[in-house]
């Protein structure tokens, strides 16, 4: 009997994205082509969103020489003698091989760089999506070759479904018994958008065979360069420092004014000048103070809603000119925002009872803002206006009183341990959000300077620990918040006995 | 059902003899039941064998009625088993489907009371086998319910002209030993793609367009006494006696012999595939199946027939049972039988394969290798099964190593748009915001809005059957410190929970409150109609509804609320769970499966669009400048179309949250921000194509406008 095969291939899927239709083109092209072929499917819970996968199995000797005896096909993939793992999800891949699908001796994977978050990478407050690293890095360990580029952007820019884009590149690597003309018929026969479909496919398919299929390096280029109109005013700065410092002038000019943006040098020049190479703490201090000082307010938020940019974002999305579009904003101060705008003199006593007699959740003010119309437009565009009430308003106090207290703690962390100011220049990303979730979050920082300086004066090592566990488990999300106070509790709880314990020791040490 | 059509399906239903057959599984069986002359078919929908009541539904007018079939959507698995009593004193045939364990066990009652009447005319369970991977259920399988019931059990090998051929033969078992016949299939075998040789459909002898004129009344059919007691021995006396002999006689079980006689594998013919393939991989058989290890492929579980099964135990040293779910009542019999008949054979199954759990590829290739390797056998050397069980398997053990944490889980959740999510928001919203009324206990259900359980709402904690989210929070609520409430979908209260839900919380006079998501379809199943469609399966116009159904069992306190209205849902919540007005509460959320809607509205607006006449598509954006990432409306929507991006930001660090390109405009991302308060980053945009004179006219001159205040 001469050597021949089963060759099967495994889709894993995320429903909706089309896996089914792919599985078909596969099957028919191979049924087109003369080779005995089955395919099955697990279609999922749900129509959408969930994990689905899809099996074809195609024997290698054709139909003809079979002379009525059939090949047993199996329903399942089996672990180690897959031959195509072909993905149109990356997250898909790493699903696959952890269930150890792929084999380095004989499967190839073909897959889309481009993610669907799950559920999960999405709900924490902090960045939780799987690291694309790993996965890549499991897909070239666990195949003989590892076939991958971006199908969606592909398909996007080409006007044709990624799936197709998908169907070529298989085609183009030559792993199936099929030819490449059968795949072009299977995509005729099914008779559904051909045209484009094999527009698709071609796309793929030329992208595999020249070999361009390599993904774009991680990590964006954007974030090393210099802007230029600041570059003479960077110069004096460390090198590393340059592309931040440049941001963040930009940034608070466009926020406030040029003498706002110099009360940020003056704030982060100590951190500057006592740093050295590569200048991590003065890096941090840096980025978290530009974010934190361009708090976003109502005037900020009105600010950046009526700006002529982003109309032109919208009307490029949204591939119409503004004039057709009709665009509603969502928008509910609470009392704290609405207030917080307004000088402090005035607002004090207000505030002060606000806090009183609303502890938790503030009264707001919702409105669905027409911007697309003149009066909405000018509404939002007035509120902008107030920017110069900015420096005297209630919320600058607030928030540039917080800002000082976290330097003075990073500084006086410093004193004690470089990597544990660095910790706790990290917690500042901690203060996002709007409204409630601000005031969470702002509450968890706080929590987390006390907890840690406190830790600091017994074992700054173990305060560093705590900060970043704690800033790990508040970026978790809300459930986090409250084990972050108990690891806080916890930890302070443990040092103090031990400070306790050694002091008890040394003073037993001479009457033993 | 729903807006879907299965045209090309139900032309190939129409096929005749000769004819090719191209679909999947579940399309093979379907085609076979009409070779086979029924009279009635039915069922209740569930994966994986809606598509039969699918299919059944869009052929109803070309080629049921024709053919005199009568044919329903049952309102429930034990509406559809009971249909069965047509075959109990009539010579005609019929078919009913669901999804098992579950729809089996909601069938249980007449079920159990057919097998015990028996048939004259041929009667066919087709059931769904909805376990292991991929299964949207509890795990239990369908074996058990054979056994006590004395109902014969198929369980073919899976080739589509494996299904037809049992289908045909099922029916007539049915017939030969008076009892309806279990024809179970497996999730991927439904769904597996193959061709099929068709034959011609035979139209009933009794059928709508030929009658039955005179009712047969024969005493030792009913159901009571003594008469029952008749009807156990005639199972035992007659009825599995003549099963046996016809599954022996006409060769349901195939025997296939081999070089290595001292051992050999039974299995469930459902289970060959995998267990031909794991032979193959480790050196016993070829591609084709053929292996020296002796094989006997049960199709038929239940009964099995003893001489066949002694015929091929006798001689042999050690068979396997290949054999899937506990209890192992194949094992258990074979040990029995061997035991009784002084056979010096060993008998595995269990113990290689782990008690429990889908016998994947991976549990079969491992259990094999451990049995091929118990002793040495001539044609299967068990280095080499060794060294081929290695090479499949080696590569496991770096996996740790590259993938340090588990892949992120991906939960089945509810569609982009979908009406039922919000509702889960406006819970979730009320939970957290005001605990001391919103963080109570919540009875789920089954249907699509069982998601609400998982992330990110994690709303529901029980879920107790279908319908069953009412009265499973029966005895919570009068011990509960707080008033509780239940969900149920539109199809669980047609199933069930009108009756054992609402009548029995009004008549115990239960003060709880009732979320009843109304979308209008069966939906977790496929968008099947029920009566809150306005339309059966047939697509005959109906009246009922859920606001009188309520009024008709004296509840009172009934509202209907829009689930997109957040604000509105949140603040109905809150008053039936504070309002001092006791009894049951229901609110009514009313809004239409986005699924079936974008099916249907889709193409209209394409049409439009071409036409040249005015559309408005709204979809959701948000501010990337705004958003500061701390992703809690994650937390309270959970859209698919709500996803996350790099942050264009350099000077920060967490990915920020963004509206892909699939949104529908649902505006719960408004809504949920507004009704959680949470940014003011988004944004609705509608898009007007074709926009008339007048309109553009405006547009241009307000652009003008905000563009001169707006700046460059
Ligand atoms: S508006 Fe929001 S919730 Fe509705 S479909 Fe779009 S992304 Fe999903």
């Amino acid at each position: 009997m001469a050597d021949h095969r089963i060759v099967s291939v495994l889709i894993p899927a995320v429903g909706g994205q089309g896996g089914g239709v792919l599985s078909e083109w596969i099957i028919d092209a191979a049924l087109l082509a003369g080779f005995p072929a089955q395919s099955t499917s697990i279609p999922g819970v749900a129509q959408r969103t969930g994990s689905t996968s899809y099996v074809v199995e195609i024997f290698t000797r054709p139909r003809a020489e079979l002379n009525g005896q059939e090949p047993v096909f199996c329903l399942f993939p089996v672990p180690g003698a897959l031959d195509v793992l072909l993905a149109p999800e990356l997250l898909e891949v790493g699903r696959a091989i952890e269930a150890g699908f792929a084999s380095p001796s004989r499967t190839t994977i073909i897959s889309s760089t481009h993610r669907l978050y799950s559920i999960h990478e999405k709900m924490p407050a902090g960045d939780a999506i799987y690291p694309r690293e790993w996965l890549e890095e499991a897909a070239r360990t666990f195949s003989r070759r590892f076939v991958s580029f971006d199908a969606l952007a592909l398909a996007r820019a080409n006007r044709t479904e990624a799936n197709a884009v998908l169907l070529g590149a298989l085609a183009a690597t030559g792993v199936m018994p099929v030819g490449v003309d059968s795949f072009r018929k299977a995509i005729e026969q099914k008779g559904v958008e051909v045209a484009a479909n094999l527009k698709g496919f071609e796309v793929g398919y030329e992208l595999v065979r020249r070999g361009a299929d390599r993904p774009a390096p991680a990590g964006s280029v954007a974030k090393a360069s210099v802007r230029p109109e600041f570059a003479a005013e960077c110069a004096p700065y460390p090198e590393p420092l340059r592309p931040i410092v440049a941001e963040a002038l930009h940034r608070l000019i466009d926020y406030q004014d040029r003498a706002y943006a110099e009360r940020y040098l003056r704030r982060l020049e100590p951190f500057v000048a006592g740093d050295h190479d590569p200048y991590t703490l003065g890096g941090l201090v840096a980025r978290h103070l530009a974010v934190w000082m361009t708090y976003e307010d109502a005037i900020r938020v009105a600010d950046l809603k009526t700006r002529a940019a982003r109309f032109r974002r919208i009307e490029t999305e949204h591939r119409a000119p503004a004039g057709q579009l009709v665009i509603t904003d969502y928008l509910k101060p609470d009392l704290d925002e609405i207030y917080g705008i307004l000088p402090y003199r005035l607002v004090r006593p207000l505030a002060a009872f606000a806090e009183r007699r609303w502890p938790r959740g503030r009264p707001t003010l919702g409105q669905h803002v027409k911007i697309t119309t003149v009066s909405g437009f000018l509404r939002v565009w007035l509120l902008a206006r107030l920017r110069p009430l900015r420096p005297i308003s209630y919320r600058a106090r607030h928030e540039h009183a917080l800002m000082a207290e976290w330097l003075g703690a990073v500084e006086q962390c410093l004193r004690l341990d470089y990597d544990l100011a660095c910790e706790v220049a990290r917690g500042a990303q901690l203060v996002k959000g709007y409204g409630d979730v601000r005031r969470r979050m702002v509450a968890a920082f706080r929590a987390l300077l006390d907890s840690v300086l406190a830790a600091a004066a017994i074992d700054p090592g173990a305060a560093r620990a705590l900060a970043e566990e704690c800033r790990t488990l508040v970026l978790r999300g809300p459930e986090g918040e409250d084990a972050a106070s108990q690891t806080a509790g916890r930890t302070l709880e443990r040092l103090r006995r031990s400070v306790a314990g050694s002091v008890l020791q040394r003073d037993r040490l001479p009457s033993d | 059902m729903g807006e879907r059509t299965f045209a090309e399906d139900v032309k190939q239903l129409g096929y005749g003899a000769g004819q090719i057959l191209q679909g999947e599984g579940i399309l093979a069986i379907t085609k076979a039941v009409l070779q086979s002359g029924v009279s009635y078919i039915g069922g209740y929908p569930g994966a994986p064998v809606s598509h039969l009541l699918d299919v059944m539904g869009d052929a109803n007018e070309p080629l049921l009625k024709p053919m005199g079939i009568y044919f329903e959507a049952s309102g429930s698995e034990a509406a559809a088993a009971a249909l069965l009593g047509a075959s109990l004193n009539y010579p005609m045939r019929g078919v009913v489907t669901w999804k098992s364990v579950v729809g089996t066990n909601v069938a249980s009652d007449a079920l159990s009371h057919v097998a015990s009447a028996g048939v004259v005319g041929g009667a066919l369970i087709v059931i769904g086998e909805d376990y292991g991977e991929g299964a949207s259920i509890l795990q239990e399988r369908t074996h058990s319910v054979a056994l006590k019931s004395s109902l014969p059990l198929l369980d073919p090998r899976n080739s589509l002209s494996a299904f037809a051929h049992f289908v045909e033969e099922g029916f007539n078992l049915s017939e030969v030993c008076g009892q309806p016949v279990l024809f179970s299939i497996r999730i991927r075998a439904a769904h597996m793609r193959g061709t099929l040789v068709c034959k011609d459909n035979i139209p009933p002898k009794i059928s709508m367009r030929s009658r039955i004129d005179h009712a047969v009344f024969n005493i030792e059919k009913i159901n009571l006494p003594p008469f029952t007691y008749a009807m156990e021995a005639q199972k035992f006396e007659h009825r599995l006696p003549a099963a046996q002999r016809y599954i022996h006689e006409h060769g349901f079980n195939e025997h296939r012999p081999g070089a290595e006689e001292s051992i050999g594998i039974v299995m469930q013919g459902g289970l060959y595939n995998t267990t031909a393939r794991a032979l193959a991989l480790l050196g016993a058989a070829d591609l084709y199946g053929a292996s020296p290890v002796p094989l006997l492929i049960l199709n038929a579980i239940h009964p099995l027939v003893p001489e066949e099964l002694c015929g091929f135990l006798r001689g042999k040293r050690r068979v396997l049972v290949v054999e899937e779910g506990m209890p192992n009542y194949i094992e258990q019999q074979l040990k029995a039988l061997a035991h009784d008949e002084r056979l010096s054979v060993e008998i595995h199954g269990k113990d290689l394969f782990g008690q429990y759990g889908e016998l994947v590829p991976y549990v079969v290739v491992s259990g094999l290798k451990k049995f091929l390797t118990m002793h040495e056998a001539a044609t299967v050397p068990g280095a080499d099964v060794e060294r081929r069980f290695e090479a499949l398997t080696a590569h496991r053990a770096k996996l740790g190593a590259i993938l340090p944490t588990p892949v992120a889980k991906r939960p089945p959740t509810f569609c982009t748009g979908c009406p039922e999510r919000p509702v889960f928001s406006a819970m979730k919203i009320l939970r957290t915001k005001q605990p001391e009324v919103g963080d109570t206990h919540v009875s789920a259900d089954i249907g699509c809005h069982s998601f609400g359980t998982q992330a990110p709402f994690n709303v529901g904690n029980t879920i107790l059957g279908y319908g069953m989210g009412l009265s499973s929070s029966n005895a919570v609520a009068p011990l509960f410190g707080k008033r509780v409430v239940s969900v149920m979908g539109d199809g669980g209260f047609w199933h069930n929970g009108l009756t054992n839900g609402v009548a029995n919380a009004v008549f115990n006079k239960q003060d709880s409150v009732l979320v009843i998501l109304e979308n209008f379809y069966t939906s977790a199943t496929g968008q099947q109609h029920n009566p809150s469609t306005g339309k059966n399966a047939r697509n005959e116009p109906t009246t009922m509804t859920i606001p009188q159904a309520l009024r008709g069992l004296g509840v009172t306190w009934i509202k209907t609320v829009n689930p997109y209205r957040i604000g509105e849902m949140l603040g109905t919540l809150r008053r039936a769970l504070t309002t001092r007005e006791g009894g049951l509460k229901v609110i009514i959320a009313r809004g239409e499966c986005q699924l079936e809607r974008q099916r249907r509205e889709r193409p209209l607006i394409r049409k439009k669009t071409e036409r040249g006449e005015r559309v408005s598509q709204p979809k959701f954006g948000v501010d990337p400048d705004v958003c500061t990432g701390d992703h809690s409306c994650m937390r309270v929507n959970g859209c698919p179309s709500l996803t996350l991006r790099d942050n264009p930001d350099p000077l920060r660090d967490d990915p920020i949250a963004h509206v892909d390109a699939s949104c529908v405009g649902c505006g719960v991302c408004g809504e949920v921000a507004h009704a959680a308060v949470l940014c003011p980053s988004f944004y609705e945009v509608k898009t007007i194509s074709n926009p008339g004179p007048w309109e553009r006219l405006v547009g241009r001159v307000r652009m003008r406008v905000i563009g001169a205040l707006a700046g460059a």
